[in-house]
Protein backbone atom coordinates (compact mmCIF):
# COMPACT_ATOMS: atom_id res chain seq x y z
CA UNK A 1 0.00 0.00 0.00
CA UNK A 2 1.84 2.89 -1.16
CA UNK A 3 0.71 6.82 -1.05
CA UNK A 4 -1.27 6.60 -4.66
CA UNK A 5 -3.27 4.01 -3.36
CA UNK A 6 -4.44 5.32 -0.17
CA UNK A 7 -4.96 8.98 -2.06
CA UNK A 8 -7.04 6.61 -4.75
CA UNK A 9 -8.80 5.38 -1.43
CA UNK A 10 -9.85 8.51 -0.14
CA UNK A 11 -10.91 10.01 -3.72
CA UNK A 12 -13.20 7.06 -4.08
CA UNK A 13 -14.47 7.58 -0.44
CA UNK A 14 -15.12 10.85 -1.39
CA UNK A 15 -17.75 9.91 -3.60
CA UNK A 16 -20.32 8.57 -0.87
CA UNK A 17 -21.41 11.96 -0.12
CA UNK A 18 -21.98 13.31 -3.63
CA UNK A 19 -23.93 9.59 -4.41
CA UNK A 20 -26.53 10.78 -0.57
CA UNK A 21 -26.74 14.47 -3.19
CA UNK A 22 -27.84 12.50 -6.04
CA UNK A 23 -30.16 10.61 -4.31
CA UNK A 24 -31.77 13.04 -1.89
CA UNK A 25 -31.11 16.41 -3.89
CA UNK A 26 -33.52 18.43 -6.71
CA UNK A 27 -32.26 17.61 -10.20
CA UNK A 28 -30.14 20.26 -10.43
CA UNK A 29 -28.52 19.54 -6.75
CA UNK A 30 -28.12 15.99 -8.41
CA UNK A 31 -26.19 17.55 -11.53
CA UNK A 32 -23.80 19.11 -9.43
CA UNK A 33 -23.03 16.32 -7.49
CA UNK A 34 -22.75 14.21 -10.49
CA UNK A 35 -20.04 16.16 -11.79
CA UNK A 36 -17.58 16.01 -8.76
CA UNK A 37 -18.35 12.29 -9.22
CA UNK A 38 -17.18 12.59 -11.96
CA UNK A 39 -13.46 14.29 -11.44
CA UNK A 40 -12.97 12.25 -8.20
CA UNK A 41 -13.48 9.09 -10.20
CA UNK A 42 -11.02 10.53 -12.97
CA UNK A 43 -8.63 11.57 -10.21
CA UNK A 44 -8.90 8.06 -8.10
CA UNK A 45 -7.94 6.42 -12.28
CA UNK A 46 -5.11 8.12 -11.99
CA UNK A 47 -3.85 7.95 -8.36
CA UNK A 48 -4.26 4.01 -9.48
CA UNK A 49 -2.85 3.73 -12.52
CA UNK A 50 0.67 5.25 -10.33
CA UNK A 51 0.03 3.24 -7.11
CA UNK A 52 0.23 0.09 -9.36
CA UNK A 53 2.71 1.38 -11.60
CA UNK A 54 0.57 0.16 -14.69
CA UNK A 55 1.18 2.95 -17.65
CA UNK A 56 -1.32 2.08 -19.97
CA UNK A 57 -3.78 2.30 -17.02
CA UNK A 58 -3.67 6.67 -17.78
CA UNK A 59 -5.32 6.17 -21.03
CA UNK A 60 -8.47 4.92 -18.95
CA UNK A 61 -8.33 8.22 -16.84
CA UNK A 62 -7.82 10.32 -19.73
CA UNK A 63 -11.11 8.80 -21.70
CA UNK A 64 -13.33 8.97 -18.32
CA UNK A 65 -12.20 12.86 -18.33
CA UNK A 66 -13.44 13.36 -21.91
CA UNK A 67 -16.46 11.08 -21.31
CA UNK A 68 -17.63 12.54 -17.77
CA UNK A 69 -17.25 16.02 -19.73
CA UNK A 70 -19.69 15.44 -22.63
CA UNK A 71 -22.21 13.24 -20.15
CA UNK A 72 -22.18 16.42 -17.63
CA UNK A 73 -23.05 18.36 -21.57
CA UNK A 74 -25.69 16.11 -21.80
CA UNK A 75 -27.38 15.34 -18.24
CA UNK A 76 -27.49 19.58 -18.15
CA UNK A 77 -29.35 20.04 -21.64
CA UNK A 78 -31.79 17.53 -20.84
CA UNK A 79 -32.50 18.72 -17.24
CA UNK A 80 -33.48 22.66 -19.22
CA UNK A 81 -35.93 20.75 -20.75
CA UNK A 82 -37.85 19.45 -17.44
CA UNK A 83 -39.63 22.87 -16.82
CA UNK B 1 11.99 10.24 2.29
CA UNK B 2 13.66 11.99 -0.24
CA UNK B 3 12.83 15.82 -0.44
CA UNK B 4 11.56 15.15 -3.98
CA UNK B 5 9.33 12.50 -2.67
CA UNK B 6 8.23 14.30 0.14
CA UNK B 7 7.13 17.32 -1.78
CA UNK B 8 5.25 15.14 -4.29
CA UNK B 9 3.29 13.52 -1.32
CA UNK B 10 2.53 16.98 0.37
CA UNK B 11 1.22 18.24 -3.30
CA UNK B 12 -1.18 14.54 -3.38
CA UNK B 13 -2.23 15.13 0.20
CA UNK B 14 -3.14 18.59 -0.33
CA UNK B 15 -5.42 17.93 -3.75
CA UNK B 16 -6.89 14.88 -1.79
CA UNK B 17 -8.13 17.52 1.13
CA UNK B 18 -9.06 19.83 -1.38
CA UNK B 19 -11.44 17.26 -2.98
CA UNK B 20 -12.66 15.64 0.41
CA UNK B 21 -13.31 19.35 1.37
CA UNK B 22 -15.26 20.04 -1.79
CA UNK B 23 -17.07 16.59 -1.45
CA UNK B 24 -18.48 17.78 2.12
CA UNK B 25 -19.01 20.99 0.97
CA UNK B 26 -21.39 19.69 -2.15
CA UNK B 27 -22.75 17.82 0.56
CA UNK B 28 -23.75 20.54 3.07
CA UNK B 29 -24.49 23.40 1.55
CA UNK B 30 -27.74 24.51 0.37
CA UNK B 31 -29.13 25.13 -3.37
CA UNK B 32 -27.67 23.77 -6.52
CA UNK B 33 -25.82 27.35 -7.13
CA UNK B 34 -23.43 27.09 -3.56
CA UNK B 35 -23.28 23.73 -4.45
CA UNK B 36 -22.04 23.97 -7.66
CA UNK B 37 -19.09 26.52 -6.35
CA UNK B 38 -17.92 23.25 -4.53
CA UNK B 39 -18.23 21.17 -7.42
CA UNK B 40 -16.14 23.73 -9.38
CA UNK B 41 -13.22 23.96 -7.15
CA UNK B 42 -12.84 20.10 -7.58
CA UNK B 43 -12.60 20.32 -10.86
CA UNK B 44 -10.06 22.80 -10.83
CA UNK B 45 -7.88 23.56 -7.38
CA UNK B 46 -7.37 19.40 -6.66
CA UNK B 47 -7.30 18.28 -9.84
CA UNK B 48 -4.48 20.97 -10.80
CA UNK B 49 -2.14 19.07 -7.26
CA UNK B 50 -3.11 16.09 -7.74
CA UNK B 51 -2.41 16.27 -11.41
CA UNK B 52 1.33 18.40 -10.70
CA UNK B 53 1.94 15.62 -8.16
CA UNK B 54 1.71 12.84 -11.02
CA UNK B 55 3.32 14.53 -13.43
CA UNK B 56 6.24 15.73 -11.67
CA UNK B 57 6.57 12.00 -10.07
CA UNK B 58 6.09 10.69 -13.74
CA UNK B 59 8.73 13.20 -15.40
CA UNK B 60 11.07 14.15 -13.22
CA UNK B 61 13.91 11.75 -11.87
CA UNK B 62 16.99 11.56 -9.89
CA UNK B 63 19.93 13.91 -10.65
CA UNK B 64 16.69 16.46 -11.89
CA UNK B 65 16.42 14.46 -15.25
CA UNK B 66 13.61 15.36 -17.09
CA UNK B 67 11.72 12.16 -19.37
CA UNK B 68 8.89 12.88 -20.58
CA UNK B 69 6.65 9.52 -20.70
CA UNK B 70 3.77 8.87 -22.18
CA UNK B 71 2.00 8.16 -19.13
CA UNK B 72 2.91 11.60 -17.68
CA UNK B 73 1.22 13.04 -20.94
CA UNK B 74 -1.40 11.32 -20.39
CA UNK B 75 -2.22 12.73 -17.13
CA UNK B 76 -1.31 16.19 -18.37
CA UNK B 77 -3.76 15.97 -21.01
CA UNK B 78 -6.45 14.60 -18.62
CA UNK B 79 -5.62 17.09 -15.82
CA UNK B 80 -5.79 20.05 -18.05
CA UNK B 81 -9.29 18.91 -20.00
CA UNK B 82 -10.68 18.95 -16.70
CA UNK B 83 -9.12 22.35 -15.55
CA UNK B 84 -9.83 24.19 -18.84
CA UNK B 85 -13.15 22.61 -19.43
CA UNK B 86 -15.30 21.93 -16.66
CA UNK B 87 -15.83 25.54 -16.00
CA UNK B 88 -17.74 25.27 -19.18
CA UNK B 89 -20.16 22.56 -17.89
CA UNK B 90 -20.58 24.47 -14.75
CA UNK B 91 -21.70 27.66 -16.37
CA UNK B 92 -24.24 25.76 -18.16
CA UNK B 93 -25.37 24.03 -15.21
CA UNK B 94 -26.07 27.28 -13.74
CA UNK B 95 -27.56 28.99 -16.40
CA UNK B 96 -30.06 26.04 -16.48
CA UNK B 97 -30.24 25.87 -12.42
CA UNK B 98 -31.02 29.41 -12.99
CA UNK B 99 -33.56 29.09 -15.94
CA UNK B 100 -35.62 26.17 -13.84
CA UNK B 101 -36.33 28.34 -10.88
CA UNK B 102 -36.52 31.58 -12.42
CA UNK B 103 -37.85 31.74 -15.70
CA UNK B 104 -35.09 34.87 -17.71
CA UNK B 105 -31.18 33.98 -17.07
CA UNK B 106 -31.14 38.05 -17.12
CA UNK B 107 -30.87 40.08 -13.62
CA UNK B 108 -34.28 41.12 -12.84
CA UNK B 109 -34.61 44.64 -11.60
CA UNK B 110 -34.99 43.63 -7.58
CA UNK B 111 -31.80 41.56 -7.82
CA UNK B 112 -29.75 44.44 -9.47
CA UNK B 113 -31.00 46.60 -6.45
CA UNK B 114 -29.57 44.92 -4.21
CA UNK B 115 -26.55 43.94 -5.99
CA UNK B 116 -26.78 40.14 -5.61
Amino acid sequence: MNVYLIAATALIAAIAPCLVVCARGSVMEAIAALELCGTLTTLALICLAEGFHRQAYFGVALVCSVLVWIGGLVFVRFAGRLK
Amino acid sequence: MSPFNLAVTALLAAGVACEVLCALGVLVMRGPFQKLHYASAGTTVGAFFIGLAIVARETLHAGGAVEVSAGGLEVLAAVCFMFLLGPAVTILTARTARRLEHEPVEITPAELERGS
